[in-house]
């Protein structure tokens, strides 16, 4: 406990330096705004603005990145209960409550809910990564390379059957990631795999000019494909303040959502968009509002606002203690990390305490923040919603395009971006889900070191992998995963989650 | 039959990539299991997509519809002559010595093919926002970054109809400032500003 105490004082030292807290507000503040726009969401933003990061020291420049993404949670809420538009994903379900709310002449209240919700339950996110990271390092530190190769596979697998559409082709996304992580030079003979003889290809793909491609530009061509229709704003926010009826009712929801959300958040694949689909389902059965639901219970804002920041902290765990990327956002935290130099995994903690508990405490103060940001500003947030797409884009693509060239001052990487663009708009079409490529593409070149050791180790014999009791568990969770995603049953159940 | 032809046209992906891949990795040497090659990750991999690849082109005959979009004569044709043209002019350009640096003959072959795929309605949008994007390439190192992006942005705006004269004007104007003072005052990357010659 006294360590513990003494690990956050450090954490907050750090947090609190000039520089940390500037990026920490400009992160909350893109999130925000990222947040409140449809069209653009936290990992496009992530992806083109990884460069930009480059010239700062690793800890602010994840600082920020991370205050992107649970910034973007906060303000997804603004739009979907005024103008019943979700800003992102993770905020689908608040339009369902949160715009009833909203009609009903509530919309101060759900807005103030679903903000003091989310700020509750990044702090308790936060205080649970705080205590559970270096008790899960400790774990982590035992493993084997078969038991890490073994971990990654679930990670993968998970990451596929929880991601949206079928399961079967999200998998072979997953696999078709791995594949384009094979480019470039083999580690262990230094010969060259499918680089065509290209030099700059010598180094690998580039990761960003994926993420940007897919992400990015790719979205850019769908938004124009269809456009969407954006309504004036007609409602009134009203009173922030709650009667005491909203407090007992939102209270309890704001408590489940955070505990689901944090377990959710946790899990491989999982993230803020299950969390919040989770718990909306969860409310709609056991709340005590839940006759109410449909015409604007407070519940249905609560506990999934609360829900998927609580998400969005603790998806931080697998990667900050394991290395592991749990959802696309975290796959590009690892292409940050890795890009300043850094090897995500369990040594992290001991070896980069400034990163580890700067980020932690940098979370809660940017909770904070966010929600000083959100509600008394939230007239401003609406009022951004007037900038029209059509100058939204040509912004992204600017920032795309030169951001990508500065990473290695290659205009062969501006072209790589516009290959992976077009994949990106094939995926799109085609429904394929783009997230579990990124995941597989960061995982890929880990898993066949880890592979190759394991092997090496075991003399060429791969029952090792079942002899270690932690990989067999952990090779026995992914198939029961993948095998009750390919019934029949489960699968409408995700269907219908994933539908809301 | 319900055909799915979305999962169709996956499979149809996924086993080709996975057979392109195979075919390439047969230059590497495998090794064995207890002292991998090069190429005993990639073997694995690949097969394992062939064989995924074969399982959603199997399952998309019992799919149920989900049809692709409907492809006009135009949009088969600009896509036959687009890609046609950027395959036969890369290898003419990139034998051109004074195109041979900095990717000059990739950047005008994908071009002159996102030109062609503009022709069609249907892959405009696609293709003015790709174009614009290539023109970037083509022209930052001699043209400089402020020629580069004000040719992205006009380019890529055709792709909007709602765009006017007047609102892209102000749109490069935004972006050479904004660009200006993030990436060449605060972040100094090493990139010309104004044309060399």
């Amino acid at each position: 406990m006294d360590l513990l105490l003494s690990n956050l004082a450090h954490g907050f030292g750090v947090a609190l330096s000039f520089d940390n807290l500037l990026f920490a507000l400009l992160g909350a503040l893109i999130g925000t705004a990222i947040g409140v726009l449809p069209g653009i969401g936290p990992v496009a933003t992530i992806s083109l603005l990884l460069p930009i990061t480059f010239g700062q020291p690793a800890t602010t420049a994840i600082i920020m990145l991370a205050g992107i993404y649970y910034g973007a949670q906060y303000g997804g809420s603004t739009t979907a209960i005024l103008l019943n538009l979700p800003g992102e994903v993770s905020s689908v379900v608040t339009t369902l409550e949160g715009y009833k709310m909203a009609r009903n002449g509530r919309a101060g209240a759900a807005l103030a809910i679903s903000a003091l919700g989310s700020f509750f339950a990044g702090s308790a996110a936060t205080i649970l990564v705080a205590a559970s990271g270096p008790l899960l390092t400790e774990v982590a530190l035992s493993f084997g390379p078969a038991d890490y190769f073994s971990l990654m596979l679930l990670g993968l697998i998970i990451s596929a059957v929880l991601a949206q559409g079928s399961v079967l082709k999200s998998v072979a996304m997953v696999v078709l990631g791995v594949a384009l992580g094979l480019v470039g030079t083999d580690v262990q003979t230094g010969q060259q795999r499918f680089t065509f003889g290209i030099p700059d290809l010598s180094d690998g793909l580039n990761f960003a000019a994926i993420a940007m491609g897919v992400f990015g530009i790719g979205e850019i061509i769908l938004n124009l494909e269809n456009p969407e229709v954006r309504s004036v704003l007609s409602t009134k926010v009203g009173s922030l303040f709650l009667t005491k009826e909203e407090w007992k009712r939102a209270t309890p929801a704001v408590l489940r959502g955070t505990v689901i959300g944090s377990v959710l958040g946790i899990l491989p694949g999982g993230g803020a968009a299950l969390a919040s689909f989770g718990s909306y389902m969860m409310e709609r059965k056991i709340s005590k509002g839940r006759h109410e639901f449909g015409n604007g219970a407070i519940e249905g804002v609560a506990g999934p606002e609360a829900a998927n920041n609580a998400a969005a902290q603790t998806s931080f765990i697998p990667l900050l203690t394991l290395g592991i990327p749990s959802n696309a956002v975290m796959a590009l935290m690892v292409g940050a990390l890795i890009i300043q130099g850094i090897q995500p995994g369990p040594r992290m903690v001991e070896a980069q305490p400034d990163l580890f508990w700067g980020l932690i405490c940098s979370m809660w103060i940017g909770n904070v923040m966010l929600l000083v940001i959100n509600l008394p500003l939230i007239g401003m947030w609406v009022k951004l919603l007037q900038v029209p797409y059509k100058y939204m884009y040509p912004a992204i693509l600017t920032f795309c395009a030169i951001g990508v060239y500065s990473i290695n001052n290659s205009v062969f990487d501006v072209y790589q971006t516009v290959f992976f663009s077009v994949l990106g708009y094939v995926f799109a079409k085609l429904k394929m889900e783009p997230a579990p490529l990124l995941v597989g593409f960061v995982l890929g070149p880990m898993m066949e070191e880890h592979l190759r050791r394991a092997m090496l180790l075991s003399r060429g014999d791969p029952t090792v992998f079942v002899e270690r009791p932690i990989s067999a568990v952990l090779l026995a969770v992914a198939a029961l995963a993948l095998g009750l995603m390919l019934l029949p049953g489960m699968r409408k159940k995700k269907e219908a989650a994933m539908a809301g | 039959m319900r055909i799915n032809a979305k999962d169709l046209a996956s499979g149809l992906l996924l086993v080709l990539f996975a057979a392109v891949g195979l075919w390439l990795n047969m230059e590497h040497t495998l090794g064995s299991a207890r002292r991998m090659g090069p190429g005993y990750m990639p073997m694995l991999v690949f097969w394992l997509e062939l064989g995924l690849g074969g399982i959603v082109l199997a399952a998309s005959f019992f799919g149920g519809l989900d049809p692709l979009e409907k492809w006009t004569k135009l949009d088969f044709t600009t896509l036959l002559v687009g890609s046609g043209a950027t395959l036969v002019a890369y290898p003419l350009l990139a034998a051109m010595p004074a195109l041979s640096a900095n990717w000059y003959a990739l950047g005008i072959a994908m071009a002159i093919g996102f030109a062609v795929l503009a022709v069609s309605p249907g892959w405009r949008k696609l293709a003015l926002v790709l174009l614009g994007m290539v023109l970037f390439g083509i022209l930052l190192e001699q043209g400089g970054l402020f020629v580069a992006i004000t040719a992205m942005v006009i380019v890529a705006a055709l792709a909007d109809p709602d765009h006017r004269p007047l609102g892209v004007a102000g749109c490069v104007v935004f972006l050479l400032a904004l660009c200006w003072w993030v990436f060449i005052h605060e972040l100094d990357i090493r990139v010309n500003v104004l044309p060399t010659f």
